[in-house]
C-alpha cells in the first residue's frame, strides 16, 4: 500500500468521523424539564464498598482464588456501571449549567458556570476511572489499583456533593418567583 | 467542465463574503477573532489571484507564487483558528485545561510527524519547485487541521461539552474541507498531473461545502435550551432537588 493510499483512507475516515461526531452539536437541544427524569440513581455508599481496598483484601483472604476472581470481576463490573451512571448524571447537570449561564441573573450565571465546571470534572474522572476498573477486572491479583480508585472516587464524590450544594442558589431564586 | 471550475472558484467566495457580513452584523467576531482574520484573508487572496488570472498577458509564475505565498499564510491562520476552537471548547475551562493541554500537544506532535513523513513521500510530485512547495504546505496543513478538528470533536463527545452551534459549524466546516483536501492532495500524489484537474475540483468542492456549513450553522438556533426563568415552577425545582438527593443517596 502506497503512502497516497494510506492518506486517502485516513482522509475518508476523518471525514466520516467528523460529520458523525458533529451531528450532535448542530442539532437542537432537548427540553430541560424532561432532563430530571433521565437522572439515574447512584448509591455512592455501595460504590465505595465495591472499590474499597480493605473489602477486596478481606475477600481475597477468605475466598478460594477462583471464587475470588469471579466475585471481583462482578464487583468491578458493577462499579463500572455506577461510574457510568454518575457520568451520565453529570452530563445532564451540565446541560442545566449551560442553560443557567444564559440567564439574566448574575448569581444564576455563576451557579451555572460552577455546575458546568464540576460536571466536566466528574466526567473527566469517570473517563480516568473506567479503564482502571477494567484493568482491575482483567487482573484481579494486580492489587494497587484500589488506592488510585479510592482517590479518584473521593474527588468524584466531592464533586457530586458540590453539585448538590450548587443547586440551592437556584432553588432560592425560584422560591422568589 | 470550465463552467464548473469557474463556479467552484467564484461561488464559495461570494458566499464567504455574505457569511462575513452576517458574522459582523451579529457582532460574533469577538468570539473567534482569528477565524474572522482568516475569512478576510481568504477573500483578499481570492481577489488577488482572480485579478492576476484576468490580467493580460497572464503570468503563470506570478500566479503560482502568489498561490504558494497565500497558502503559507492561510495555513498559519488555520492553525490559529484550530487553537482558537480548542481554547473555546476545552482549554478555557480550568477543569480540563490541565489534563487536555498535554494530550492535544501530543496529538499535534504526532500529526506533525505524519505530515513530515507524508511531505517526504509527496516531495517529488512535480518537476516544478513551486508546485512541490505548494503541495507540501497544502498536505501538511490539511493533515494537521483534519486531525486536530477530529480530536476536538472526540473530546467534546467524550466529555459531553457542547459548543454554540455556529462554532461547532466552523469546526465542522474546517474538518470537512481539510479531510477532502487531504484526499485531493493524496490523489495528486498518486496519479500526478493526470489527476490535477479532478483533484482541484474536489478541493474547491470541499471548500464550497465548508462555506455552506458555516452559513447554515450561523442561521441555526443555539443548541442550548433556554433556562426556564419565569415559567419555572417551584415543583420543577423540587423535582430536580429530589433527583439530586437520589443521586447522592448513601
Amino acid at each position: 500500500m502506497t503512502a497516497a493510499t494510506i492518506f486517502i483512507v485516513l482522509g475518508l475516515v476523518a471525514l466520516i468521523l467528523t460529520i458523525y461526531l458533529a451531528k450532535g452539536h448542530l442539532s437542537k437541544g432537548g427540553d430541560l424539564e424532561k432532563l430530571a427524569i433521565q437522572l439515574r440513581p447512584v448509591d455512592i455508599g455501595a460504590f465505595c464498598n465495591l472499590i474499597s481496598a480493605s473489602e477486596q483484601e478481606y475477600l481475597r483472604e477468605h475466598l478460594p482464588p477462583r471464587e475470588f476472581r469471579s466475585i471481583h470481576r462482578e464487583r468491578m463490573g458493577a462499579a463500572v456501571e455506577y461510574v457510568r451512571c454518575a457520568a451520565h448524571n453529570a452530563s445532564i447537570l451540565m446541560r442545566l449549567g449551560e442553560a443557567a449561564r444564559q440567564h439574566s441573573d448574575i448569581s444564576v450565571q455563576e451557579a451555572g458556570e460552577k455546575l458546568l465546571e464540576n460536571g466536566l470534572r466528574l466526567r473527566l474522572y469517570a473517563i480516568q476511572v473506567i479503564p482502571r476498573l477494567y484493568v482491575s477486572m482483567a487482573f484481579p491479583q494486580a492489587g494497587p489499583t484500589p488506592d488510585l480508585l479510592a482517590d479518584t472516587y473521593d474527588n468524584m464524590s466531592r464533586q457530586v456533593v458540590t453539585l448538590n450544594c450548587l443547586h440551592f442558589p437556584t432553588h432560592g431564586m425560584s422560591s422568589a418567583l | 467542465m470550465l463552467f464548473t471550475s469557474y463556479y467552484l472558484w467564484i461561488a464559495p467566495h461570494i458566499l464567504l463574503g455574505a457569511f462575513l457580513i452576517c458574522l459582523l452584523r451579529r457582532r460574533l467576531q469577538r468570539q473567534l477573532p482569528i477565524f474572522v482574520g482568516y475569512v478576510v484573508f481568504e477573500l483578499v487572496q481570492f481577489i488577488v489571484l482572480f485579478t492576476i488570472f484576468l490580467h493580460t498577458p497572464y503570468h503563470p509564475a506570478t500566479y503560482k507564487w502568489a498561490l504558494v505565498t497565500g497558502e503559507g499564510i492561510d495555513s498559519i491562520l488555520e492553525l490559529g483558528v484550530i487553537y482558537e476552537l480548542a481554547n473555546e471548547l476545552l482549554l478555557s475551562r480550568s477543569a480540563l485545561g490541565l489534563v487536555l493541554r498535554p494530550t492535544l500537544q501530543a496529538i499535534l506532535a504526532l500529526l506533525l510527524l505524519g505530515a513530515a513523513i507524508g511531505s517526504g513521500a509527496f516531495s517529488g510530485i512535480s518537476v516544478e519547485r513551486v508546485t512541490n512547495i505548494f503541495e507540501m504546505i497544502d498536505f501538511s496543513s490539511n493533515l494537521i487541521e483534519a486531525g486536530m478538528v477530529l480530536a476536538l470533536f472526540i473530546f467534546a463527545r467524550a466529555l459531553r461539552v457542547s459548543w454554540h452551534s455556529w462554532i461547532a459549524g466552523v469546526a465542522l466546516g474546517f474538518g470537512v474541507s481539510a479531510s477532502i483536501a487531504l484526499i485531493s492532495a493524496a490523489l495528486r500524489a498518486e496519479w500526478g498531473k493526470r489527476a490535477f484537474g479532478a483533484a482541484d475540483l474536489t478541493l474547491m468542492a470541499g471548500f464550497h461545502v465548508c462555506v455552506i456549513i458555516w452559513l447554515v450553522s450561523l442561521f441555526l438556533s443555539d443548541r442550548t435550551p433556554p433556562f426556564p426563568d419565569g415559567k419555572l415552577k417551584v415543583s420543577d425545582l423540587e423535582l430536580w432537588d429530589q433527583e439530586l438527593q437520589r443521586m447522592v443517596q448513601r
